[in-house]
């Protein structure tokens, strides 16, 4: 690779690469040549000999160009030796020129002269040096090594194929150009005369195609039909000709390029350098537009067979893309920044400018909302009509109260299975349940109580609703706990009831505690929320051998308790019953020693009960009691009883304290999907639009033409239980609870007339009537006519109505 | 990583199905009408993308014209666009950098060639990367551009195959067709980063060659001994059977030094015909590099436009001299 020699460069004639052992055919030219040259040189004018060496030395550097050679040799004889040494390199400063890294001696000829520098001078006075033997120091430009880099060491073996060629080349070229000079002058006959074609001018470059190819001879005629060929493909391409060559003007370094690689293949050619520049496709055409336009455009070899798709879709309507802009992946990106949130870091200056379309861009973010619109149809019912027309059973609600084990949730658990509102392997169930873990007597109560840790600890907790139906009246159980500490949940069911029924334990000892203990303070709740009517059922009558006195007893001791704490006479009733054996629940007792009771049993007793009228006409009040999950076509669901007003489906209503909005979806009265819901009916309401953070059980749900207010204090008209001071105190509304504090007791109130007795009160002892001022922390949905209790220390201390 | 911008297409070839005729005639596999000397021309470019420092577009269309049945006998082409940017400062992030930092990105289009590609980046387009990047890095002058980065970019629009698509994959099959193209590669980059008016030594010149063996050699290739494989310049893969051995370089005439040399394939103990004495890889090199020298030419063409476009905004006045102040052009 590194030996070849590049002709085309402009210096390489400078370059000198050391071969040593040439091709025998190349020592046979090298000879032929000498011996014209020497011809010559005698045959001249001025008459010169040379040695051998110097002539062939002379040949070699000129590429066997016997007319350079001779010119040269002429002309070197005839100067002086001193001038001939003087470019010797020894002496010029040429050497200090070449970088530390030319080590290559790249420009001088190989000489054999041995000369010495002091010689050379020694006739020539100091600092007068005759003009003959001056010199033009050349310093040799800083040439690059014609190497590859780090390429082989310049000094191994023979000449290469392509330096062979090159040197033959030139010969060739030469001796052309003499063979013309011969021509001209018509000095010399050669044979070579005898050729007539331009290209077989000389027979010896015929010789020497054959030489250096000698199986090429058939070759040869094919050569020439190839060559015919590239005649007719270069008569056709001539169009573009005119630019190409006045490009290769412009070109002026264009290297001339040398066909090396197979020798005697690209003989023929000229060494007019190959215009290797193609037009542009089709394709790059529309890529450079109208880039191209100042060239000379040319059809290529393509253009023929393919059509035009510019051309014949216009060329002005498509335009090359700019690549100015920003890119299709970056508007996407842009877009998903923007859509991320990123748009208020990168503020697009085109965005903010533009207010018309950022308003496009708000309510596309608007239509982008994920939230299916809700399209609840209202009918637009007159609920009270339907009301009335509706074929609906009276309905009641009772809570069922009582000292701790009075047998409350067991008494209900009998009257509904008896009623069949519970099936019996379901009480069955229950009954193997109980028995295995040592609570067998316990069964019935697990109809209500629900909850593990209810049954684990054979207490109720939370209100438990249950519904069953007579044939007049369809009921809902309210099963309240019993236990002191689960009163608040006592209160939210109590709320809820229109009559109460109190369950008192008949056995010896567990009255009297319950009278002192959460019979007393049920019975007073319930009076204080406004229950009018209490049906006392005296429990566990099997325990005490159904004995009448002592029926009589609790009778007379309850009664006398229950008209003190407000409860007219007329609207107590008693019945003797056994909620464990199921004696006077719902069938009359077949013990013989209740046979002195003629009386109704609990449930004849219950159905005695009146309707109860409730305000329909005014605004929608509904106490939540619960928020939940109905199912997946439900996602919040809230129930509770309705107080005030009606509803139906469709309505928009309004949720205090947070005073969010929702829609009713659908909703359910007593289990069963309905378009309407009036007061003193229980509901379930499916609720849309709206986030469960803004639901709460005890909140206030009403209608946002009429809501609620939200109060922080207000003045109320209680009975003291315990003593009242200025303290702080629980406020218990429904299922709402929120801490207070008395702030100030305005005056102590006459009980029957409702007078001031006395005002400002330092303290109100029990049993009065007093109105105060209560201040809560939060504000809380209240007003006017609600009942409310103030507990304190886990106990009641005052229970009254606001005013 | 997937892209999940765009929605990919199938994986494999969408040029359409051609079906054999009912003749029984198989379908002809081109054939190299070229002299084995003889270069295909080649189109390219300079200043295409505006915004980019400098950018270069090189097409090289198949030597012969497109036949009568177009879809069958089509030899390959090759189109390629190169986007130079910079030389910008280093991010911050960066090291201290004393030389210009090239990068270099060679990506395939997807329907660059007949084997679909992906959108990231595979294991030989990262090749040609680092081949292209040693080959510009040494006609550089890097030492001028301290803490500063260079990004070559090249683009593959049109690759060229690896053998003719009608052939059954052979023993003698390499990605050939990556020689070419990095060839490619590489005269576009020179006349791209020479159109960014980034300093150079000279302008690098990719060329190749290839040792073929051809089973029709005595009818075309009249002198080649049958058996011997024969040295051909600017080889194009799908109109031979079965190339030996490839050689990429990068070269720089003015130079004449090589700043990248790649060869594939086994040259070493070819034997060339009787009178050629070098070995197979001194042939494939001497090849390359007159191939590269002989494309030249159209390279200094394409900065001779490049810098005439130059002058012309200059002298329009709306080109404005560098910070430097230098609008040296020594063409």
């Amino acid at each position: 690779m590194s030996r070849h020699r590049v002709k085309a460069l402009s210096y390489d004639d400078d370059f000198e690469d050391d071969y040593d052992s040439a091709d025998p055919d190349e020592q046979e030219r090298l000879e032929e040549c000498t011996k014209e040259v020497l011809g010559q040189l005698q045959a001249g004018e001025p008459s010169v000999t040379a040695s051998r060496e110097e002539v062939q030395e002379a040949l070699w550097h000129y590429y066997n160009d016997i007319q350079k050679s001779v010119d040269y040799l002429r002309g070197k004889k005839a100067k002086t030796v001193g001038k001939k040494q003087a470019t010797s390199k020894t002496t010029t400063p040429k050497a200090t020129a070449v970088p530390a890294h030319s080590v290559i001696p790249a420009f001088h000829p190989r000489s054999s002269d041995h000369f010495s520098a002091a010689e050379f001078f020694r006739d020539s006075p100091w600092l007068n040096v005759p003009l003959h033997r001056k010199t033009d120091i050349l310093i040799e430009p800083l040439y690059p090594r014609c190497r590859l880099l780090g390429g082989a060491p310049p000094s191994d073996g023979k000449m290469s194929k392509l330096a062979a060629l090159a040197a033959a080349r030139k010969k060739k070229e030469g001796e052309k150009k003499e063979l013309e000079k011969t021509k001209l002058l018509g000095a010399e006959n050669n044979a070579s005369q005898a050729a007539t074609t331009e290209r077989r001018n000389s027979t010896l470059t015929l010789l020497e195609r054959l030489s250096v190819n000698g199986k090429e001879q058939r070759g040869s005629e094919k050569a020439d039909t190839f060559l015919r060929k590239e005649a007719l493909f270069t008569s056709r391409g001539n169009r573009g000709k005119i630019v190409i060559e006045k490009h290769n003007e412009v070109l002026g370094n264009c290297p001339k390029v040398e066909e090396t690689c197979r020798p005697g293949q690209g003989e023929e050619r000229t060494s007019k350098p190959v215009d290797l520049r193609a037009l542009p496709s089709t394709f790059a055409r529309t890529i450079v537009g109208s880039a191209m336009s100042h060239m000379h455009v040319e059809l290529s070899h393509l253009s023929g067979r393919c059509f035009d798709v510019m051309e014949i879709y216009g060329q002005g309507l498509t335009e090359p893309f700019d690549f100015a802009d920003s890119s299709p992946d970056d508007i996407v990106l842009k877009a998903q920044s923007s859509a991320k949130g990123l748009k208020s870091k990168q503020p697009t200056p085109k965005q903010a400018g533009n207010k018309g379309t950022q308003a496009d861009l708000a309510s596309g973010m608007k239509s982008l909302a994920v939230e299916e619109p809700v399209n609840i149809k209202r009918k637009n019912l007159d609920v009270l009509t339907e009301y009335r027309k509706s074929p609906w059973k009276n309905a009641a609600n009772f809570v069922v109260i009582g000292h701790v084990d009075a047998g409350k949730s067991t008494l209900m658990g009998r009257l509904l299975a008896d009623l069949n509102a519970v099936d019996n392997r379901t009480i069955e169930k229950y009954r193997r349940e109980a028995e295995k873990i040592g609570k067998g007597s316990f069964a019935l109560a697990w109809v209500l109580d629900q909850s593990s840790e209810e049954r684990a600890r054979g207490v109720t907790i939370d209100i438990a609703t249950n519904k069953f139906e007579t044939e007049r009246t369809r009921f809902t159980i309210l099963d309240a706990p019993g236990h002191r500490d689960f009163v608040p949940n006592m209160i939210a069911g109590t709320s809820q009831a229109d009559f109460a029924v109190l369950v008192i334990d008949a056995s010896t000892g567990n009255f009297e505690s319950g009278l002192k203990g959460q019979t007393k303070e049920h019975a007073l709740l319930c009076r204080s929320m406004g229950v009018q009517k209490v049906v006392v059922a005296v429990n566990k009558m099997d325990t005490v051998q159904w004995s009448k006195d002592r029926f009589n007893e609790i009778e007379q001791q309850t009664s006398s308790f229950l008209t003190a704490a407000g409860f007219l006479p007329k609207n107590i009733s008693f019945v003797p019953c056994s909620g464990i054996q199921g004696d006077n629940v719902v069938r009359p007792s077949n013990d013989p020693n209740a046979s002195w009771y003629p009386g109704r049993s609990l449930i004849e007793e219950l159905e005695t009960s009146e309707p109860f009228t409730h305000s329909l006409e005014k605004p929608l009040r509904l106490t939540i009691g619960d928020v939940f999950r109905g199912g997946a076509q439900n996602p919040l669901s809230i129930s509770g009883r309705i107080c005030a007003g009606n509803l139906q489906t469709g309505d928009q209503i309004l949720i205090m304290p947070s005073g969010a909005k929702a829609i009713v979806k659908n909703l359910e009265v007593d289990g069963e999907p309905n378009d309407w819901a009036v007061a003193g009916q229980n509901v379930v309401l499916n609720l849309a639009d709206i986030d469960p953070i803004h639901l709460h059980s005890g909140d206030v749900i009403c209608i946002p033409t009429s809501p609620i207010q939200n109060t922080k204090a207000f003045t109320t008209k209680v009975l003291a239980f315990d003593h009242l001071m200025p303290m702080q105190v629980d406020i218990h509304h429904g299922r709402l609870h929120v801490p207070g504090r008395i702030s100030r007791l305005v005056a102590v109130l006459d009980k029957g007339t409702g007078a001031v007795a006395k005002k400002r009160p330092k303290i109100i002892s029990p049993g009065t009537v007093a109105r105060i001022v209560v201040e809560m922390e939060k504000p809380v949905p209240l007003e006017a006519p609600a009942r409310i209790v103030l507990r304190a220390a886990g106990g009641t201390i005052a229970a009254g109505l606001l005013e | 990583m997937t892209d999940r911008r765009r929605i990919n297409g199938p994986p494999c070839g969408t040029r359409p199905p051609v079906f054999a005729p009912a003749t029984g005639k198989a379908a002809e596999s081109p054939k190299r009408t070229r002299r084995s000397n003889e270069l295909r021309k080649i189109f390219l470019k300079t200043g295409l993308i505006p915004s980019a420092a400098g950018s270069a577009y090189l097409e090289i269309e198949p030597a012969r014209p497109l036949l009568t049945k177009p879809l069958i006998a089509r030899s390959s082409a090759l189109k390629l666009t190169c986007t130079v940017h910079g030389p910008k400062p280093l991010p911050r992030s960066t090291p201290f950098s004393p030389n210009l930092l090239i990068t270099t990105h060679v990506k395939y289009a997807p329907f660059a060639a007949r084997r679909r590609r992906g959108y990231i980046r595979d294991a030989s387009e990262r090749d040609l990367g680092v081949h292209l990047e040693t080959a510009i890095r040494g006609a550089i002058i890097a030492e001028r551009w301290p803490k500063s980065a260079l990004e070559v970019t090249v683009n593959v629009l049109e690759a060229e195959d690896d053998r003719w698509w009608g052939n059954v994959s052979g023993s003698y099959d390499a990605s050939w067709g990556m020689m070419n193209v990095l060839a490619g590669c590489i005269t576009a980059t020179s006349a791209a980063i020479a159109d960014a008016r980034i300093d150079c030594l000279d302008l690098v010149v990719g060329g190749v060659a290839a040792l073929v063996r051809e089973e029709a050699s005595q009818k075309t290739e009249g002198h080649a001994v049958n058996g011997s494989p024969i040295l051909v310049l600017d080889p194009d893969p799908s109109e031979h059977r079965s190339i030996v051995s490839t050689c990429v370089i990068a070269y720089m005439p003015g130079r004449d030094e090589i700043t990248e040399l790649w060869l594939k394939g086994d040259a070493l103990e070819v034997a060339l015909s009787e009178d050629d004495k070098r070995s197979g890889h001194e042939a494939l090199i001497d090849g390359a590099v007159d191939t590269a020298r002989r494309l030249h030419s159209v390279l200094t063409a394409a900065v001779v436009e490049s810098g005439e476009r130059l002058f012309s905004a200059m002298t329009d006045g709306t080109w404005t001299k560098d910070d430097n102040g230098n609008v040296e052009m020594k063409i």
